[in-house]
């Protein structure tokens, strides 16, 4: 068990997603850092599918009820257990009683609690996401409040972990060529022109020229952009049809909204581009107020940059698991 | 285990009892900070004298961190932005020293006891084997 003894609103329990629901009308939920939860749940030992516990309103804190591995990804700041600091992006055993804090993180958006053996809550529709709108899945499709008590899975690998920890390179490090920094505080989003695309002309140029900035009407459904309006030639009516996260739709009001985890799983506006799905984490860890502009991909950039991701994490599940089992034959 | 302690009563008779009982003439125990002396007369009577010595400045002994694997030796994080190694440079057991790099996994290097960092044995970012000497700590004894 862990208890929650302080969180701030929206905190919830998520995984990978809910998949395969959308022509029901149930959005696929999941991590807004999916990478982020996947490392995590690498480095306890878990299946990358675990549940964890997304943080996205600080500070946060839990104690543990017993013996356990924990590891804290996603965000740029660092976990305190019981006060003194440890690594992110780092595996180490709590004890029982010990208390994990996680303060507000200098630049980043979210982190991730992953622990051995994930939580341990019923599968709803595939997946333990939680569902704000629907109010299911998850700690009862709610948001994690103080006090609240959620049961650990059996953590088989805990005997594996390292006195020390076992940490890995974070992606932003670790695949820097394919993941390029902020320029002068603007993070570039790769996307692909969509659908409606034409219907902007010149203002479809403006769009990926401009600097636009995430607005605070912005959350797990979708990020709206604060910038120059972008209008198509003329006003058209759609019907409405399917979205999925990274679509990026133009309201008639010319500020763009970026379908992110929670996305809608239908909508009627015209949509100018899709952010690839490699670079979704990188926008789910941008800041309300945060500046980004769109960089034109292609496919086949799109698809090397998930090829680039995928030798990450498979070399992460690989390696860690053979430093464990070294480290083990050593002792 | 613990260490013995010499300035014990019960400790000085015991030992006295053993030496008489094994028909040894005397024992002489020096640690720093104390000495212990008995010596068994003929008679089987034993003349005891235990000094302590002035507390004098904890004697600095070291010890080498040493690799726990294979792998390729950090002195920083790899996201870290790299700082001036000044030493020598206290440490704490909570402190990490470095890490082990194998790929994209980092093992980090811990302090144990806590001490001062007073050398690099390994350059930074060279492969080393396990065992091999990495960091010189010195503490006191």
């Amino acid at each position: 068990m862990i208890e929650i003894l302080e969180s701030g609103p929206f905190n919830t329990v998520q995984d990978l997603g809910r998949p395969g629901y959308r022509d029901i009308g149930v959005s696929a939920s999941g991590a807004m850092d999916p990478l982020a939860v996947r490392i995590g749940n690498i480095l306890v030992g878990n299946d990358e599918n675990a549940a964890v516990v997304e943080v996205q309103t600080f500070p946060f804190r839990l104690r543990f009820e017993r013996r356990i591995a924990f590891a804290i990804t996603g965000a740029d700041g660092n976990p305190h257990l019981d006060g003194s600091e440890r690594l992110a992006w780092c595996a180490y055993v709590a004890e029982p009683g010990q208390v994990l804090e996680l303060k507000q993180p200098p630049r980043l958006a979210r982190s991730y609690v992953a622990l051995g053996g994930g939580l341990d809550i019923p599968v709803v529709m595939g997946s333990r996401s939680t569902s704000l709108r629907g109010g299911f899945g998850g700690n009862a499709g709610r948001p994690l409040a103080k006090g609240d008590r959620i049961a650990i899975g059996e953590d088989a690998e805990i005997a594996m972990l390292p006195a020390t920890g076992l940490a890995v390179v974070e992606p932003a490090t670790a695949l820097s060529d394919v993941f390029p920094a902020p320029v002068d505080g603007v993070l570039p989003i790769r996307a692909l022109p969509a659908g409606e695309h034409e219907l902007f002309t010149k203002d479809g140029e403006a769009f990926w020229s401009q600097t636009w900035r995430i607005s605070s009407r912005s959350d797990r459904t979708g990020y709206r952009l604060s910038g120059e309006p972008i209008k198509p030639v003329a006003s058209i009516e759609m019907r409405s049809h399917g979205v999925v996260p990274g679509v990026i739709q133009v309201p008639p009001g010319g500020e763009p909204i970026v379908q992110m985890s929670d996305a809608n799983t239908a909508g009627g506006y015209p949509k100018i581009a899709g952010v690839i799905e490699s670079d979704l984490w990188r926008l789910g860890q941008a800041r309300i107020g945060a500046r980004l502009s769109f960089v034109r991909s292609t496919h086949a950039e799109a698809r090397a940059v998930e090829q680039a991701v995928a030798r990450y994490v498979d070399d992460v599940r690989r390696t860690s698991r053979m430093v464990k089992r070294a480290l083990k034959a050593m002792a | 285990m613990s260490a013995i302690d010499f300035s014990d009563p019960a400790t000085i008779a015991l030992l006295t009892q053993a030496l008489t009982a094994a028909g040894v003439d005397g024992l002489e125990i020096s640690r720093p900070g104390a000495q212990l002396r008995i010596v068994i007369s003929g008679e089987g009577e034993a003349r005891i004298s235990a000094t302590e010595a002035a507390p004098r400045a904890p004697r600095a002994t070291q010890t080498v961190v040493t690799a726990p694997m294979a792998g390729r030796f950090c002195v920083e994080h790899p996201a870290a932005s790299a700082v001036p190694q000044n030493l020598p440079r206290s440490q704490s057991v909570a402190d990490i020293l470095g890490f082990i790099r194998v790929g994209d996994v980092l093992l980090p290097l811990r302090a144990d006891p806590s001490g001062v960092m007073t050398r690099l044995l390994a350059a930074p970012g060279a492969l080393v084997g396990y065992g091999d000497p990495l960091f010189e700590i010195r503490f006191p004894s």
